[in-house]
């Protein structure tokens, strides 16, 4: 369990976090977002003790970090997976670190094997790609079999083999029981990812929820409706208190009428439907909405007018993953661990 | 795929926020190891030991040559300057690696790991300077010591030289293996102080050689100065026959070891104060 409370980190005149408070519990992936600069990577440091807050708290297991004996134990962090020393192997870097926490050989072994770099233990890292200077990281992280996890921006770079990973990497470990915080700037990557989210906008707490919630409450939902008599079937839902929006090529966005509505009033008049589409906002529109305001350096856009926008939020913009993943990366973190599962 | 050990029974995340209770002496030999490892895990330590310990043996006999063939020996020379006169040349590799231990963690964002995995940060600080401060050490003795035989087998050629078993002469070698030791853990303070490579380099050789102009001052301030700069101290504790203007040998011993000893503490003092 990680626990903030009225977190506040100033850098001179820069207030980088600013009053935040949540708690990340175990069991689930919490996906900890905000746009670039909102006070993610600041907030980690903070709760790992790397820097000082300027007030409020950070605590781990109801404890400061710098209060913690051995805290690989504990808390296993992955901050910027480039920030290895590059003349040192695979091996001597978690050697290295394992030791300070009395942690042995073979468990570094372990971790090796885990995540798919026994066969370059003995490499120097400046020849890893950063593919695999991730998955050193996360080996790192979990060297101390941690309940609580924290990745920040593991994501980033990676190609769709390395996310995929990643992403059945942190699920497997929330399965586990384990407390997993992730942050990212990438919604589409959260939306598959997390379960829970915690979404901050210069450095405030924006919002705390599930991830269904968070969808659901986007004001984007509505029905895509096609028609040979639009108007008529237009003025008819108006009639019942629906909103209608014309779209460019003649369809009607419609709010306040769900599909089955639609349907059977449009069948009661006998006007025929060409399509009916129900449309969810994606977790990418929920989070603009949130952070739209608090975006600290956000391009100016012509074409962005003020006030709910006429364009309809595109049917599936999910642009990230094409389904078929490849599933060939050495360990496969699928399917949970069955020793791993009880109790945690 | 097993996150957790292979072990029958994993511990659940109760049974591990409570760790048993390590001593600290365990703790601090564990982070004294881990500092062991990174530093005999990366090419750096051994070049620059190897240059620190090769060039001084070299030209300690180098320069015992040359004096030996000198045209009519002038004033006594002291039989100990050429062994010492080399070191203070391999004191810059010795001293950028010192520099390196702590600022290469810094320049690579690597300190934050390990911070993380200790929070208590002079714990660091104290293991990185106990094991560069062993091998400094050991590398500078062996580099008296060697030097010593050379130079002396050289001289001895004249009738210049001197034995080990003459009055002060083991403690000046002692006392000259010590200047590795000195100017590495100065250069570790240092780079933890600056946190930057190039300017940590730059530091530890401005704190050696800008207070050796400061002996330029007219009489008596030059050598009342003098005798607190790390070059004359040097100087000092490794002379058979030490100048009576400074200070007698067993203070500059102390003026040497104080200067590593401040850049150490002051390092410590900053290290628990700034974000990382």
């Amino acid at each position: 369990m990680i626990e903030i409370d009225q977190l506040v980190k100033r850098f001179g005149g820069v207030t980088a976090v600013d009053g935040l408070s949540f708690t990340v519990r175990p069991g689930h992936v919490t996906g900890f977002l905000g746009p670039n600069g909102a006070g993610k990577t600041t907030t980690m440091r903070l709760i790992l003790g790397l820097d000082a807050p300027t007030s409020g708290t950070a605590r781990v297991n109801d404890q400061n970090y710098q209060d913690l004996i051995r805290p690989l134990h504990q808390v296993g962090a992955l901050l910027d997976a480039t920030a290895l020393h590059p003349g040192r192997t695979a091996e001597a870097h978690l050697a290295s670190i394992a030791r300070s926490n009395g942690i042995g050989r073979r468990r570094v072994t372990e971790m090796l094997k885990l995540t798919g770099l026994e066969a370059v233990a003995s490499r120097r890292v400046k020849g890893f790609s950063l593919g695999m200077k991730q998955r050193l990281g996360i080996a790192a992280a979990l060297l101390g079999d941690p309940p609580i996890l924290m990745f920040d921006e593991p994501v980033n770079g990676l190609d769709t083999e390395g996310i995929a990973w990643i992403r059945q990497f942190l699920r497997a470990l929330a399965a586990d029981g384990r407390t997993v915080l992730v942050s990212s700037h990438l919604m589409s990557e959260m939306a598959q990812t997390a379960d829970r989210l915690i979404v901050i906008g210069r450095g405030r707490l924006l919002a705390d929820t599930t991830t269904a919630e968070l969808i659901s409450s986007s004001t984007r939902q509505d029905v895509l409706v096609r028609s040979p008599r639009a108007a008529e079937l237009a003025g008819l839902m108006t009639a019942r208190g629906a909103t209608v929006n014309r779209e460019d090529d003649g369809a009607l966005a419609v709010t306040g009428l769900d599909a089955p509505a639609i349907g059977d009033l449009a069948a009661s008049r006998g006007i025929a439907v060409h399509a009916l589409i129900p449309r969810t906002a994606s977790l990418e529109d929920a989070y603009l909405d949130l952070t739209g305001e608090s975006v600290d350096f956000r391009a100016a856009s012509p074409n962005t007018p003020e006030g709910p926008s006429p364009e309809p939020p595109s049917p599936s913009p999910e642009p990230a993953s094409p389904s078929p993943e490849p599933a060939s990366l050495s360990p496969e973190p699928a399917s949970p661990s069955p020793e791993g599962a009880p109790a945690r | 795929m097993t996150v957790t050990d292979a072990r029958p029974a994993p511990k659940s995340p109760a049974a591990a926020a409570a760790v048993p209770p390590v001593p600290l002496a365990v703790r601090a030999r564990d982070v004294l190891i881990s500092e062991w490892i990174k530093l005999r895990s990366v090419r750096s330590t051994y070049w620059t030991l190897l240059v620190a310990v090769v060039t001084p043996i070299g030209l300690s006999a180098l320069v015992a040559v040359t004096l030996a063939n000198a045209p009519g020996h002038g004033p006594a020379l002291d039989p100990l300057l050429p062994g010492v006169l080399s070191q203070e040349y391999a004191v810059l590799a010795v001293g950028v690696l010192g520099v390196l231990t702590f600022s290469a963690e810094f320049s690579t964002g690597l300190v934050r790991t390990t911070f993380t995995a200790v929070p208590r940060r002079r714990a660091v600080l104290a293991a990185k300077a106990a094991v560069l401060g062993a091998v400094t050490l050991a590398a500078g003795e062996v580099v008296a010591f060697v030097s010593f035989g050379l130079v002396q087998a050289v001289l001895s050629g004249k009738h210049l030289g001197v034995s080990l078993s003459r009055p002060g002469v083991p403690g000046a070698v002692l006392a000259s293996g010590l200047i590795l030791f000195v100017v590495a853990t100065m250069g570790l303070g240092l780079g933890a102080i600056v946190r930057h490579t190039a300017g940590g380099i730059a530091a530890l050789v401005g704190l050696i050689v800008l207070p050796v102009i400061l002996a330029l001052l007219p009489p008596p301030w030059g050598a009342r100065v003098s005798r607190f700069t790390l070059v004359e101290a040097a100087r000092q504790v490794t002379a058979l026959h030490p100048a009576t203007n400074l200070f007698a040998p067993g203070l500059s011993l102390l003026v040497l070891l104080a200067w590593p000893a401040l850049t150490l503490l002051a390092a410590a003092l900053l290290m628990t104060r700034r974000d990382i």
